[in-house]
């Protein structure tokens, strides 16, 4: 099971349990995929009740979240089983990505387009739902048709990417030109 | 059947979980980013952040536990006073039919958040809109409803609509600008009703047009809707003065944003 290491240890502003987030997210890398011996380190910065999660490296691997993205929607500032997982399984796929060869063409995140970036979760919340999980399918189109237009097209990518096994980087390009060739 | 109905009363199933106001501004993470910086009243509706959509999702669950609120408060208006001077029957005649658009917005609501995949009760439900609509005295209760409510309603409206056309999403943009058609007639509604309810009692007027203020103040929630740049919510000044409100009025309710954002960021300093 890989080692997980959540900052802060200890909430002040939200009740967040730091050992349950670290147990969360060792179960979601296993299930992604990822080695048992790699470390992915989980910052929190409870202050800012937003929901933005970025993976900011590799090595270690390292999701950086706002508090926002980790917490029930339903009862602010306590801690979502069902966010944790959404938010890591997304991100820890994104990662597994990266460290295969046939993403290396892949830009930096900062660098992605919008619709880079959505194409890419949509393949990773699918793979999510097939190990197991059950992040929301159609929250996730609405993303996807945010960047990729409202359109038969842009609908018939998304289910493509969201059953896909073993894209690559050049897959998903392809995938966000052809949204972009029938975008109004 | 009960008259004058308070909101803790409200008949919710248990897809939905309520979050007072106090809890909702007592928020610690209300604070500034770092230290000496400013504070902002929150993110703005816009294409190019990250999160938009997801906060395209969280406004347009909060539209749909307004309707619901603006519902009731429109359906106990039918209902909690008898007619007479106070109340005429043509009142209540137009809150009925107030109670079909909202009812009408209701459904649309439901259904727009289908579209954009928001779960009924995904988020915690805020019921200041319907305590705005407890007031005893019809006259305040209209004012509080249907000018500063109502008024509400009609700049969040237009901030999803200017969304749903930034995203070139048809179904939003053209939901939210039939609802917004509405919202005007419900305050011009009860701009008339204001008038001439009280167009002999000028007293009763200006307690009527205070309160509107005290509840304008407390939808600004703390400079989130308002007339500055970074506003998430803006003023939608044309809507509301085709509404009938006055260009002073408009500007009256701008300058009690800025106070309540001043406010706001006293309290975090």
């Amino acid at each position: 099971m890989a080692a997980v290491v959540v900052t802060p240890e200890a909430f002040t502003l939200v009740q967040f349990d730091a050992g349950r987030i670290a147990e969360l997210v060792a179960e979601v890398a296993g299930r992604v995929g990822l080695p048992a011996d790699v470390e992915v380190r989980v910052e929190i910065d409870e202050r800012v009740p937003l929901g933005r999660s970025r993976l900011t490296s590799l090595d270690p691997i390292t999701i950086a979240v706002q508090g926002g993205a980790f917490e029930n929607a339903k009862v602010p500032r306590t801690l979502s089983d069902r966010s944790v997982v959404d938010v890591v399984g997304r991100l820890l796929f994104r990662a597994v990505d990266r460290l295969d060869p046939a993403f290396a063409d892949a830009p930096a995140d900062e660098a992605l387009t919008l619709p880079q970036h959505t194409a890419w979760d949509a393949y990773a919340v699918g793979r999510c739902e097939r190990v197991g999980y059950a992040p929301s399918k159609p929250r996730r189109l609405y993303h996807f048709r945010n960047r990729h237009g409202f359109t038969d097209t842009a609908d018939r990518v998304f289910e493509r990417l969201w059953s896909a096994d073993g894209l690559t980087w050049a897959d998903l390009d392809a995938a966000c030109a052809e949204t972009a060739a029938t975008r109004p | 059947m009960k008259r004058h109905m308070q909101a803790t009363e409200l008949a919710r199933d248990e897809r939905f979980v309520r979050i007072s106001t106090e809890e909702r501004f007592n928020d610690p993470r209300q604070v500034p980013r770092e230290p000496g910086s400013k504070r902002r009243p929150g993110p703005q509706l816009r294409p190019e952040r990250h999160e938009a959509p997801d906060a395209a999702r969280a406004m347009m669950h909060a539209i749909f536990t307004g309707e619901i609120q603006a519902l009731e408060g429109a359906g106990r208006t039918c209902w909690d006073f008898e007619v007479g001077a106070d109340s005429p029957f043509e009142l209540k005649l137009d809150m009925a039919r107030q109670c079909w658009d909202e009812a009408r917005h209701c459904e649309i609501s439901v259904k727009l958040g289908d579209h954009m995949g928001t779960e009924v009760g995904e988020y915690a439900e805020n019921v200041v809109l319907f305590e705005a609509a407890c007031n005893p005295d019809p006259v305040l209760r209209l004012t509080g409803v249907n000018r500063a409510l109502e008024g509400l309603a009609i700049d969040v409206f237009n901030t999803m609509r200017e969304y749903g056309q930034a995203t070139a999403d048809p179904v939003l943009e053209f939901c939210e600008d039939w609802m917004l058609a509405d919202e005007v007639t419900h305050v011009k509604m009860g701009s008339d009703w204001l008038r001439r309810l009280t167009e002999n009692d000028p007293e009763r007027r200006a307690r009527a047009l205070e309160f509107q203020r005290v509840v304008d103040k407390l939808f600004s929630a703390g400079g989130f809707r308002g007339d500055e740049d970074d506003s998430p919510v803006k003023l939608a000044r044309r809507f509301r003065e085709l509404a009938g409100f006055t260009p002073a009025e408009v500007e009256e309710i701008s300058q009690l944003s800025r106070q309540a954002r001043a406010e706001a960021d006293a309290a975090v300093r």
